[in-house]
């Protein structure tokens, strides 16, 4: 009886988690592959979640439910490699170093925002803690599965990275309440001290590690810290870095400072400077993430130079472009348009910084960022090409499941004016 | 050695100086191009010939007149230049201290951002380069009665060649609550904004009273009025000679707005970023225009994802005078230039593209009242002309050549100094590697 139950549920679950996954093809459209170029009135098929044809002259699988999407424009799901939705709480405003909090537990996949973000074809996002304090949290990579089990939604067998944020904002909060730190030398010497500890505490656990290996008896393990735990993760580079820093100067010093700790630096976020040392940034192999126009809302935002993106790319260096707002959020394809007001960099390489670069900046380069044989089926379809302006996104597709459709979803359609 | 250095410096000056100073009263004709004049279609393979600062002519093969610079549009999109609303262009500054917005107290309407418009502000350059010529700079919004707005031609080197008009509005946030002292609730600002109001018109009388008795041996001690500069800025609105300029939040303060306007006749504009719909019709009958400012904004959970993408459709579609706020104003964001936002997202959720390109250009000048000076490229008006590679609302679009009073606007910016400036020192350190 007991047994049966068991294979019954089993069946259930096997059920259920297959209905996640979904088969899909999208007939006629123009596909933006990202890395195989361009394909006219092309076919996708998506079994199974995963993509397993696209070309032009593709036979459609029996059985498969076929969007015709002729005239359309077809690209990857677009990816945000800086965003603040889906969570109940962002910042852990109370102490410049709280590397023991993990953004997943205040993930909310019911969030409004994750549903208004989907309407512009957002797949994707890493959703992050802010930038009050020096060592933030660590942030979470998750599919838009709008109202499914955070199970779902958060990518399984990725490395997430740990949030830092230098200047302004963790001086003016703590220096405001007459705490440490209030200038850039506290924020130094706070990131410095927090790395410094976690390298004793991690020397501590490994020598305990190694004894208990060794059979060695009566040992008592040292004492368990949520804070250095994290940190001891990061410098065994289980967690990678994403670093908010605005001005030239602290986008080396934090270059140099991951240098010397031996930490895996992914990200730098709200790169206003960065084109100032492009050239620093390259050598790293570090990704620019950035806005394409956003300067002077505070004073280490001043130098902010949508021409600048040139000179990164120029220098070899990956552009990722964020949103870091829900607004922004809902249209990273006009932030992509803009890079060619501004820059000669071409179409598809602007293309990327919504996709793949943005999916190689959170190491998921290999899963999503492109349309090609094997990755998710993340797919966005616009009415128009996604670097026209005046286009908007008409589906947006996760691992072959429908997520967003405006034909249902649109006002605009509907007419009205309530 | 040392003498003829100088020589050659002061020359070196000399040159520099006249080259920047460019002569507003340069006859310029711009040749060839399709010219979308806001008024009527698009005029394909045309000329628009500048005189003195103005537009002189539109036309097909328009002869050149003696000693003018000829312009080639071959191919190029001659546009009348963007008008911005509700911006701080010229008195943002840098951030911090060079910020000279939102003066302290709850009622400020004396404040006029004439008095500190920097024209040396970076965002001046940077604003014009993208193709907005004219601007309505404000004294702020975060109190209730925030002050008077200026519009301002963005080329000059002082504030008096950069006004194109002064008072044209004020700035009322009939949102703005105070906090732990009156008025902090929604009915306390009606009452203290009837108060004001009331006091101003008492205020006018008074003065009329005075003016009228003139010198009359027979005036008595009440006849002798203490001058209060801040009612004395008033006078205008509750007269109905200056509209004001109601920022509103949602349903709630637009209705409050609506009723204020009806109860003191006052001449207004209603900004506003998100409830305008439920209002629309009572707009429309009132024939009130307004500044659409919530485009970007998110609706809420319970709404469409796309009715802030779509209201500017439903504006046009029941004839309601508005413009494209560009959400770059106040101290937080100072990307005026990213005007075409709106007005293309609009365009992709239902609003003609027609509407969407008045909405940037004669809708705010006609609801700032110089629409018979900017907002369309007309002969006889003020010769603020754009080329662009193609339409505005397209992201990629660029801007060729910028003309505003006439004068040929080189396009630079502090941010192509600096892409100049850093382009050359990052090759340097690559090259020496």
């Amino acid at each position: 009886m007991r047994n049966r139950l068991i294979v019954t549920l089993s069946i259930l679950i096997m059920l259920t988690s297959n209905l996640g996954a979904q088969d899909l093809v999208l007939k006629g459209g123009t596909i933006l592959t990202i890395t195989q170029g361009t394909i006219e009135k092309g076919m996708i098929v998506i079994q199974n979640g995963k993509i397993t044809a696209v070309g032009a002259d593709i036979k459609i699988p029996s059985g498969v439910k076929v969007v015709d999407v002729t005239g359309k424009y077809v690209m990857p799901g677009i990816i945000d490699s800086h965003s603040h939705i889906a969570l109940t709480d962002i910042n852990e405003a109370t102490d410049p170093v709280t590397p023991q909090i993990w953004m997943w537990e205040a993930l909310e996949p019911g969030s409004d925002s994750i549903k208004k973000t989907l309407a512009g074809g957002v797949t994707t996002v890493k959703t992050m803690h802010g930038s009050a304090n020096v060592i933030g949290g660590v942030n979470v990579s998750i599919k838009l599965k709008y109202d499914r089990s955070i199970e779902e939604l958060i990518i399984p067998g990725v490395r997430q990275q740990l949030k830092m944020a230098l200047g302004e904002n963790p001086k003016r909060l703590y220096g405001s309440k007459g705490r440490s730190p209030s200038t850039r030398m506290g924020n130094a010497f706070v990131a410095r001290k927090a790395f410094i500890e976690a390298q004793e505490y991690k020397a501590k656990w490994d020598k305990y590690e190694k004894d208990k290996a060794a059979g060695k008896k009566d040992l008592t393990p040292p004492k368990k810290d949520l804070k250095m735990e994290t940190l001891k993760m990061t410098l065994e580079k289980k967690l990678s870095i994403d670093c908010h820093a605005y001005r030239a100067d602290e986008i080396v010093w934090i270059i140099h400072f991951c240098e010397e700790f031996g930490l895996d630096l992914l990200q730098l976020s709200h790169c206003i400077d960065g084109y100032k040392v492009a050239d620093v940034m390259a050598e790293a192999g570090v990704f620019y993430g950035g806005w394409v126009d956003w300067w002077g809302f505070k004073e280490e935002a001043y130098d902010g130079c949508p021409y600048g993106l040139q000179i990164l790319y120029d220098a070899g260096v990956k552009i990722v472009l964020n949103s870091d707002s829900p607004v922004e959020g809902r249209y990273l394809f006009r932030s992509a348009a803009k890079v060619l007001k501004y820059t000669e960099i071409p179409e598809n390489e602007a293309l990327k910084m919504i996709t793949l670069n943005a999916a190689e900046s959170m190491e998921l380069g290999d899963r999503i960022g492109s349309l090609e044989v094997g990755k998710d089926g993340d797919v966005a379809v616009f009415d128009k090409h996604p670097l026209d302006t005046t286009t908007k996104c008409l589906l947006t597709v996760i691992e072959g499941e429908v997520f967003f459709d405006y034909a249902q979803e649109s006002i605009t359609v509907k007419g009205g004016d309530r | 050695m040392k003498k003829f250095t100088l020589a050659v410096l002061s020359c070196l000056l000399i040159v520099a100086f006249v080259f920047s100073a460019a002569d507003p009263s340069e006859t310029i004709l711009i040749k060839n191009g399709t010219i979308v004049s806001g008024v009527g279609n698009p005029i394909p393979k045309a000329d628009l010939l500048i005189e003195n600062g103005k537009i002189s002519k539109i036309g097909t093969d328009l002869s050149v007149p003696a000693g003018a610079k000829v312009i080639d549009a071959s191919g190029k999109y001659v546009f009348p230049g963007l008008v911005a609303m509700m911006t701080a262009v010229g008195v943002t500054g840098y951030p911090g201290a060079g910020n000279d917005m939102d003066e302290t107290g709850i009622s400020t309407p004396h404040m006029d951002p004439y008095d500190a418009i920097n024209p040396e502000d970076e965002c001046i350059d940077v604003t014009r380069i993208e193709g907005v010529t004219t601007v309505q700079t404000v004294s702020g919004s975060r109190s209730v009665i925030n002050g008077k707005s200026v519009v301002l031609h963005l080329a000059g080197n002082l504030v008096v060649e950069m006004v194109a008009k002064r008072y044209v509005a004020q700035i009322i946030n009939i949102g703005a609550k105070e906090q732990n002292k009156y008025p902090s609730t929604q009915p306390g600002i009606m009452a203290y904004l009837r108060a004001k109001f009331d006091a101003a018109r008492e205020y006018a009388k008074k003065q009329t009273q005075k003016a009228e008795k003139g010198n009359d041996q027979n005036k008595t001690k009440e006849d002798f009025v203490k001058r209060d500069l801040e009612l004395e800025a008033l006078i205008p609105v509750v007269t109905g000679k200056v509209p004001v300029i109601f920022i509103t939040t949602n349903e709630v303060t637009i209705r409050n707005a609506l009723d204020l306007i009806q109860e003191y006749d006052l001449k207004s504009i209603i900004r506003a970023q998100s409830g305008i719909l439920k209002y629309a019709d009572r707009i429309a009958q009132e024939k009130i225009p307004v500044i659409w400012a919530g485009t970007t904004g998110i609706p809420q959970r319970w709404e469409p994802h796309d009715l802030n993408y779509h209201t500017a459709a439903v504006l046009a579609e029941k004839g309601i005078l508005f413009a494209f706020d560009p959400g770059g104003w106040g101290p937080g964001n100072r990307n005026v230039r990213n005007l075409t936002e709106p007005a293309a997202i609009s365009v992709a959720h239902g609003l003609a593209k027609e509407e969407a390109l008045k909405a940037i250009t004669i809708n705010p000048a006609k609801i700032l009242g110089i629409a018979d000076e900017v907002g369309s490229l007309e002969v006889g008006k003020t010769a603020n002309v754009v080329i662009w590679t193609g339409c505005p609302l397209q992201g990629r679009s660029r801007v060729e050549a910028v003309f505003i009073k006439g004068e040929s606007i080189p396009l630079t910016s502090f941010q192509t100094r600096l892409y100049d400036k850093y382009k050359k020192i990052v090759s340097d350190r690559i090259n020496k590697k």
